[in-house]
């Protein structure tokens, strides 16, 4: 956890540099007043100054136990590279039928249920959110080669 | 007179057949939000948020408003019976509610607890009809020194009430208040880290980033670290409701004292309604005479912060409503709410919109009352809802997230965006930076930064502008002293040390 917390702060800081950097090319005044650079510069300053402050703590920590990565985070990332699939299948497959095969894998993966009880929820979620969202709703979903 | 007009006005808009259905569907989604550990308030808004594109505004926010105070009866379930907030303000119900249930008095843990938030609920009610148009009122004062002074206020005081890392809550509020200048400057019309995406010239709307930030990263959250625990089997009747007349004695201060502490730690910008329940543990705790009974399965110690939790959910309104600054994640998500419709909150509502707000205050008396028959008659199916595997609830979650994201502009670029504020939030909270105040300064950028660039514009660049107009300089000041805090608690910490060593 110490590592991940300095590696935090030192993020956190290279973000505040990358705000001043990118805020220095914004006028700080205009004509009238501050100018667009003028808070965003404030920020990156800001930002810096509480990064330096955070960093400075975690080296001077002396209690460096406790883990980042828990007995459940491979569970969790595999879920988000579900979700990622599932994002980058629904310009092929749809909105609907994208979720429903989420809900349905993420099911199986996960809850460890049947493929029978993962397939027929799979189903009726892709049903429900085509009918729900898309025409109750009438939220144009983008749809797959089938049309849904 | 005025009052009872509006009353009337309100009861007019209120008790119209669509209004009393969305606050039906509002309190009862409110109260299965709170039953299911791992959803709060705020997600479950954000989440519905982008679906009510086309439902009156009225509407809409009589159902928000349902789920916000809604969610606050429904956690008490799970923390009285099975130990595990459903929300986290009703943590402090836990420690006496559990007790009782475990002598057998969960149903009169459970009738004290809707008794109370329903009581402290409606008084608040009341006490914001009249507040609420009074602060309306002063408020038609404020410039642009007193909003910025105001934001700036409701910012510092995260770092009093937001936790004990005040260093990472500073860096989330700038973090959140960098988010909110992506896009277009509205001034100059240059556009401002956007690194030539056009998606980005509009800003990240706040939809996408809450979706995220809220709805996904619970999920991740909730399967890293699932908040179980053994549902106690204990037959219910309808008897077992019933309070003893000692545990009616024993409540019934504690719910006066937790509704004036809820009401006025509510209306406190990022007071919340966690911070309203755990005070009112503590004071009535205080102010016991047997303080050794809390812990043990006190009725106090559930009747307190429960009215509390539900008064501050109701008096945050105020500050919404009022002044157009929330203060709390949920008020902060409504505000995104009324910005999509829309419409700006703030002084001048209580007059363009009167339909609006007086419709919304008086749902909350129906609403509260729904509430009370839901908490009394219908317990056993809302436990129900505790088996539902969270598999299927994970995937409502990243269903309605991901809709809700595509809704926005209809493009996928926002539904990745959403995705990767999910992420964003997962490592912010395993870091422990806090998310509220991020959503807060997202929500308040946009006013806090146009208020500043008028306020330096008027002043010809001087800052003396924020200390030589009386209110802005009581913001200011309020404000200083709130970033002091953690400076002067961290000088007493280290002054009670050295006395201790020279002990």
């Amino acid at each position: 956890m110490w590592l991940a917390d300095l590696i935090g702060g030192v993020v956190v800081l290279l973000l505040g540099l990358a705000i001043v950097f990118f805020s220095w090319q914004l006028s700080y005044m205009s004509e009238y007043g501050p100018g667009p650079g003028f808070l965003p510069r404030w920020i990156g300053f800001g930002i810096i100054g509480c990064a330096i402050v955070i960093i400075i703590k975690i080296l001077r920590k002396q209690d460096k136990t406790g883990a980042f990565f828990k007995p459940r985070t491979k569970m969790g990332v595999s879920v988000l590279i579900q979700i990622a699939i599932a994002f980058l299948l629904l310009p092929l497959v749809g909105f609907s039928i994208g979720l429903g095969l989420f809900v349905g894998v993420s099911m199986r993966t996960m809850g460890k249920h049947r493929w029978i009880s993962c397939s027929i929820t799979a189903v009726v979620t892709a049903i429900a959110i085509h009918f729900i969202f898309g025409h109750w709703l009438s939220i144009p979903l983008p749809t797959g080669v089938i049309g849904w | 007179m005025d009052l009872l007009h509006n009353l009337y006005i309100g009861f007019s808009i209120a008790l119209t057949w669509t209004n009393i259905f969305y606050c039906l569907v509002g309190v009862f989604f409110g109260q299965i939000v709170g039953v299911l550990p791992g959803i709060g308030a705020p997600t479950a808004i954000a989440l519905l948020l982008p679906l009510t594109f086309t439902v009156n505004p009225t509407s809409a926010l009589i159902m928000f408003a349902g789920i916000y105070y809604g969610v606050a009866y429904g956690g008490t379930i799970t923390s009285v019976l099975i130990n595990v907030p459903g929300e986290s303000s009703t943590v402090m119900t836990c420690i006496d509610g559990y007790q009782m249930a475990l002598k057998g008095r969960a149903g009169a843990a459970l009738s004290i607890a809707a008794l109370g938030s329903w009581i402290a609920g409606t008084a608040s009610v009341i006490i914001l009809m009249t507040f609420a148009p009074a602060l309306a009122k002063f408020a038609l004062r404020f410039g642009p020194s007193e909003y910025f002074a105001l934001a700036a206020m409701a910012f510092g005081l995260l770092t009093v009430f937001g936790g004990d890392q005040p260093i990472k809550i500073v860096i989330s509020t700038l973090v959140g208040l960098l988010l909110a200048t992506i896009g277009l400057d509205i001034v100059s019309g240059l556009p401002r880290f956007t690194f030539g995406t056009p998606q980005l010239l509009g800003g990240i709307d706040f939809i996408v980033i809450i979706c995220g930030i809220f709805g996904v990263t619970e999920v991740f959250n909730s399967i890293e670290e699932p908040e179980e625990g053994e549902l106690i089997k204990q037959k219910m009747r309808l008897r077992d409701l019933f309070l003893t007349w000692e545990e009616w004695v024993a409540s019934r201060w504690a719910i006066v004292r937790g509704a004036v502490i809820g009401f006025f730690i509510g209306m406190i910008p990022a007071g919340g309604i966690t911070t309203a329940s755990f005070l009112a543990y503590l004071a009535e705790k205080r102010y016991s005479k047997h303080p050794e009974r809390f812990g043990t399965g006190a009725i106090e110690g559930v009747a307190a912060p429960e009215s509390a939790n539900n008064a501050a959910s109701i008096s945050g309104f105020a500050p919404l409503l009022a002044l157009g600054i929330p203060g709390s994640p949920t008020t902060a998500v409504m505000l995104a709410g009324f910005m999509m419709w829309g419409i700006r909150p703030g002084p001048l509502l209580f007059q363009t919109k009167p339909d609006l707000v007086w419709g919304l205050i008086a749902s909350m008396y129906i609403g509260n009352f729904l509430l009370l028959l839901m908490n009394i008659f219908l317990i056993p199916p809302f436990v129900a809802i505790l088996r539902l595997p969270y598999t299927i609830i994970m995937g409502f979650i990243v269903i309605f997230a991901s809709v809700g994201a595509y809704s926005v502009n209809n493009n996928l670029f926002d539904v990745w965006m959403m995705l990767g504020f999910g992420v964003l939030g997962y490592v912010m909270k395993k870091l422990q930076y806090p998310i509220v105040p991020l959503v807060l300064a997202l929500v308040l950028g946009r006013l806090a930064e146009n208020s500043l660039r008028q306020a330096l514009t008027i002043s010809g660049g001087s800052l003396s502008i924020f200390f030589t107009r009386p209110i802005s300089a009581i913001f200011i000041i309020a404000a200083i002293l709130a970033y002091l805090t953690p400076v002067i608690r961290w000088g007493m910490k280290g002054l009670r040390r050295a006395k201790m060593d020279v002990a």
